[in-house]
């Protein structure tokens, strides 16, 4: 490996890039309340500890010169405007901040009449990329800190927002590693992958913690809680959980947008974007189906196309 | 705890010879909630349906099996049976054990296994059924022909003679298709322009007839007594109204020599043309792929001459949706282009014959359009390489048909008999001429058909040889067929002026497209299937969709003339109540759990779901959910597979009765 290379390997991305988003989003927020434009804004400040992020809403221009962007701003914030979770839109109009995934859930719930186009501001940001689940931040965001997903984003410049922020810096090349376990399961034999697969699922607890943070749950009551009758047994135990594994993955198949939440909150570390990304690959194959920054009028499931592939009919 | 009867069918024997019945009673007996079980040799029949009867009353039952056919077959039979019996007819179900199990299945023991589970988890439906009351739907009285053939015509005439607004579509510029190109038909060789052409002029002319020419149907919504059918008009770049019909246009439009489809490409015509002169309705249309005008934006003659100013150049097609209570699906049919071998497609060509590169190879349209008083020689038999008068023609049948190797098994059934006629036409044409025939089995089956064939051979002098053709070339102005006679054993070789092929009858190009759009079914060669081959010939599986002509298979005019009024008198059936009962086996949503997603509302094909608000007292928007109007819903279950949330549950078909039915295996 050259010096060149190495350099970009390990260097961090210059905190001033952070600080210009920051402010071109606190100076957007200040606009936006004190025009009451919006009620609030849906965005980040920061953590109590040094280098954390949490979400917050904040509702007066005062407050909005508290938000902050930073590679610790991991949190999917769509996730806050269905009525299954926090429900936000009730108060009104809202400026929303989102990342190029977080922009893909946005759309798909505007297709999916969760989420009307006028009830929203959104505020793109052109995103270098977040810090992974438990990678160390001292060192701001590198090679070694930066999340999987991130690594082979390609919506580092979203396309369909109200105002987009930020000046991407050089964005050094990274191993997808992501692709690189799919392939590697996919080369394994079918009995080889559902041992893989077997494996992972014994792990899970059921805190349902995937599902909480997905931001396409939005069912008020899910599908695995219905007990007249029952569709999947509710227990930690292997059936159940590779049932509910398998629904969650079917019930997102060409819907997710990649944001990996699911993983990132997962306490079991089970690779579940793993299972998104495959599903996506899948629709994108059969019908010519993904996911956008940009609301589509039907989904993959509800959509019809004369020459959509038939020949698993026989 | 439940009081099930099950009653199980011999169905004659076709149940019975590898189901042992009895045993399949006995066992179901057992099963926790059955009250009383029994066999019977025939339970559709009137003792069959009494011991239905007398177990209800007797037994106090409050639920129903039947375990014999399908349910298409006999489940409005019992369920009558059951509802006279005071039960609630939908809890009345059938086991399908004969279709599902004793017709396909050899081994008795496995088969009687397999039938015992039909019955244990069609009980647990029953267990988990609900009472059902019918729901009644307007019927709209009016029909849709599409095709405007003999088959369309014959219906729309019968429909409107009854009283019924009738919408016909026909994708060409003029109604009367292939029957119209014909010069005669048999079994009496009358002409067929004079019986077909005024049955076309009363379409045109009747009160009760609207008429689309030039037109297509784009999308098919709704179901039986309450379709929405959206027509495509292509631009016809004349405007109907305006249109007298005077042929000015055509004479002076430079552009005069694009071959006529309608006289298979021998004849010419203008770039805004009627494809006959006896075209209905008399209103040109521009081909825009042949006008000058469309093509580099010079000329515009036709609009200069036109006097009531009728030819509009900027005219865009159009959409219009109409109403209809029931369809007649009448879209015919197309001959086997044999030149080359179809991309893509099961079906081999017929190269070695020659077809498409020797001009004096035709097909029977063809030599149809030549024998025709209106064709391009004005009746004369000339052929079309040099216009001389052929001496020896040859006529090949079945090109194509049954001939499984290429990839057509079908008889195509008119050729045998169109054949014999065209032999006659070419001897009262032609006295010195001599056709000769290669034919597999002449097939005559038919009132009068066979004397028509025997007289072809007999009086008319027609050689008829027993045997196919092998190969066929060009040699000098002669064209060399070679073949076999089958019967006494030997080679042929006879040197023809003119070569007449009977080349397939095949399904129209796109009709699986129209399949889709109309939600009914289609054999491997795209001919549209009817419900029951023997005692439903006119019906689709889907309701209120009806099948007339050769879009069902290969048809003459006179089987195609019936099925036309058969379908009509099924129509005007459909018409003669004014409410339709239909099943309540419909969708219904739990608004508890709705999302308003509305995946339902998109996936839905006949449009019966839409948004609800739900407001609370003071008006403030609760949530909005997908609601399902029962009169349109069609129950086909899609919303409910499709709803992420399981918020949708199909009466008849709910989630806790078909997990109970799994979980009872």
């Amino acid at each position: 490996m050259n010096a060149k290379a190495e350099k970009i390997r390990v260097a961090s991305i210059d905190p001033s890039y952070y600080q210009a988003v920051t402010d071109a989003i606190r100076t957007e927020a200040v606009k936006l309340l004190s025009e009451e434009a919006v009620v609030a804004v849906v965005g980040y400040l920061p953590g109590r500890r040094t280098g954390t992020a949490v979400p917050g809403l904040v509702t007066t221009p005062e407050q909005a010169q508290q938000l902050i962007f930073s590679p610790a701003c991991v949190n999917n914030l769509s996730l806050y405007l269905t009525k299954a979770k926090k429900g936000v839109l009730k108060k009104g109009k809202v400026a929303i901040i989102a990342k190029g995934c977080d922009l893909r859930a946005l759309a798909g719930l505007m297709g999916e009449s969760q989420v009307k186009k006028e009830d929203i501001y959104t505020i793109g940001i052109a995103c270098a990329g977040v810090f992974g689940a438990d990678s160390n931040r001292s060192g701001g965001l590198s090679e070694a800190s930066i999340a999987r997903k991130c690594r082979e984003c390609t919506v580092h410049q979203p396309e369909g927002t109200d105002l987009l922020v930020g000046t991407l810096p050089e964005l050094p090349q990274l191993t997808p590693l992501e692709a690189e376990e799919l392939a590697r399961l996919e080369a394994l034999s079918p009995e080889e992958r559902w041992a893989f697969w077997k494996e992972q699922f014994a792990k899970c607890i059921r805190c349902l913690a995937c599902r909480q943070v997905c931001p396409f749950c939005y069912c008020e009551q899910c599908l695995c809680d219905k007990n007249r009758p029952q569709a999947l047994e509710s227990s930690p135990r292997p059936a159940g959980n590779t049932a509910w594994h398998i629904v969650r993955a079917m019930h997102l198949a060409g819907r997710c947008g990649g944001c990996a939440e699911c993983e990132r909150v997962c306490p079991m570390d089970i690779p579940l974007n793993l299972l998104n990304r495959r599903m996506a690959m899948e629709l994108k194959e059969l019908y010519d189906y993904e996911a956008s920054t940009v609301p589509q009028e039907k989904g993959p499931l509800t959509r019809y196309q004369e020459d959509d592939d038939q020949s698993f009919i026989k | 705890m439940s009081r099930i009867g099950v009653f199980v069918c011999h169905c004659g024997e076709n149940i019975s010879r590898t189901v042992d019945v009895e045993r399949v009673a006995k066992e179901a007996g057992e099963i926790p909630g059955v009250a009383y079980s029994c066999d019977y040799k025939y339970m559709c029949s009137d003792p069959g349906q009494n011991l239905l009867k007398k177990a209800v009353a007797e037994h106090n039952l409050d639920g129903a099996l039947v375990a014999a056919c399908s349910p298409r077959m006999h489940e409005k039979t019992f369920r009558k049976a059951a509802s006279a019996a005071g039960l609630n007819p939908y809890l009345c179900e059938m086991g399908n054990i004969r279709e599902h199990c004793s017709w396909v299945h050899e081994d008795r023991e496995e088969a009687t296994a397999k039938a015992s589970d039909i019955v244990k988890f069609m009980v647990e439906r029953v267990k988990k059924g609900k009472s059902l009351a019918p729901i009644t739907v307007p019927v709209t009285k009016k029909a849709l022909i599409i095709g405007g053939g003999i088959a369309g015509i014959q219906a729309a005439l019968d429909i409107a003679d009854a009283g019924h607004q009738v919408v016909m579509v026909e994708r060409e510029p003029s109604i009367g298709g292939h029957m119209a190109q014909l010069s005669e038909t048999f079994p009496t060789l009358d002409c067929s322009q004079c019986i077909m052409t005024p049955k076309m002029v009363d379409v045109a002319n009747h009160p009760n007839i609207t008429l689309y020419t030039y037109a297509e149907i784009e999308k098919v919504d709704g179901y039986i007594g309450n379709f929405q059918v959206t027509v495509r008009k292509k631009a016809r770049s004349v405007d109907e109204s305006k249109c007298t019909g005077c042929g000015v246009c055509m004479t002076k439009c430079p552009k005069k020599k694009i071959p006529n489809d309608f006289d298979q490409g021998h004849g010419m015509r203008t770039a805004i043309y009627v494809p006959f002169p006896q075209a209905v309705p008399n209103t040109p249309v521009i081909d825009r792929q042949n006008c000058t005008m469309f093509q580099s934006g010079k000329c515009g003659v036709c609009q200069k001459v036109c006097g009531p100013g009728a030819v509009d150049f900027e005219q865009q097609d159009t959409l219009t949706v109409e109403s209809v209570g029931a369809i007649v699906v009448a879209t015919g049919f197309k001959l086997y282009s044999i030149e080359r071998k179809p991309e893509e497609s099961a079906i081999q060509g017929y190269g070695e014959f020659g077809y498409g590169t020797i001009p004096d190879i035709i097909d029977g349209m063809t030599f149809e359009r030549l024998a025709s008083a209106s064709g391009p020689t004005g009746g004369r038999i000339l052929r079309p390489s040099d216009g001389k008068e052929p001496k020896q023609v040859v006529f090949i049948q079945c090109v194509g048909s049954r001939a499984r190797e290429k990839g057509i098994s079908y008889c195509s059934k008119v050729c045998c008999m169109y054949t014999a006629k065209h032999t006659m036409l070419y001897h009262h044409k032609v006295h010195d001429g001599q056709a000769y025939v290669f034919y597999m089995d002449a097939r005559t089956p038919g009132k009068g058909y066979d004397e028509f064939w025997r007289r072809a051979v007999e009086e008319e002098e027609a050689v008829y040889i027993r045997g196919m053709v092998s190969r066929m070339y060009q040699r000098g102005d002669k064209i060399v067929v070679m073949g076999s006679d089958t019967l006494v054993g030997v080679q042929v070789e006879i040197e023809a002026d003119l070569v007449v092929m009977a080349t397939a009858v095949q399904a129209q190009d796109g009709a699986d497209l129209l399949a889709q759009k109309l939600g009914i079914s289609y054999d491997k060669y795209n001919f549209y299937s009817e419900a029951h081959a023997k005692l439903k010939p006119v019906e689709c599986a889907t309701a209120g969709i009806y099948l007339a002509g050769a879009c069902q298979g290969p048809k003459d005019i006179p089987d195609t003339v019936s099925q036309a009024s058969a379908a009509a008198a099924k129509v005007m059936t459909l018409f003669a109540k004014d409410q339709l009962e239909r099943d309540p086996v419909v969708a219904k949503v739990n608004e508890k759990y709705c999302v308003g997603c509305l995946a339902c509302k998109k996936v839905c094909p006949y449009g019966a779901v839409e948004e609800r608000e739900i407001r609370d007292r003071q008006g403030n928007l609760v949530k909005v959910v997908a609601n399902v109007n029962p009169g349109v819903c069609g129950g086909c279950g899609t919303c409910q597979a499709t709803c992420p949330s399981k918020s949708v549950e199909l009466d008849g078909y709910t989630d806790e009765q078909i997990m109970a039915m799994i979980e009872s295996l």
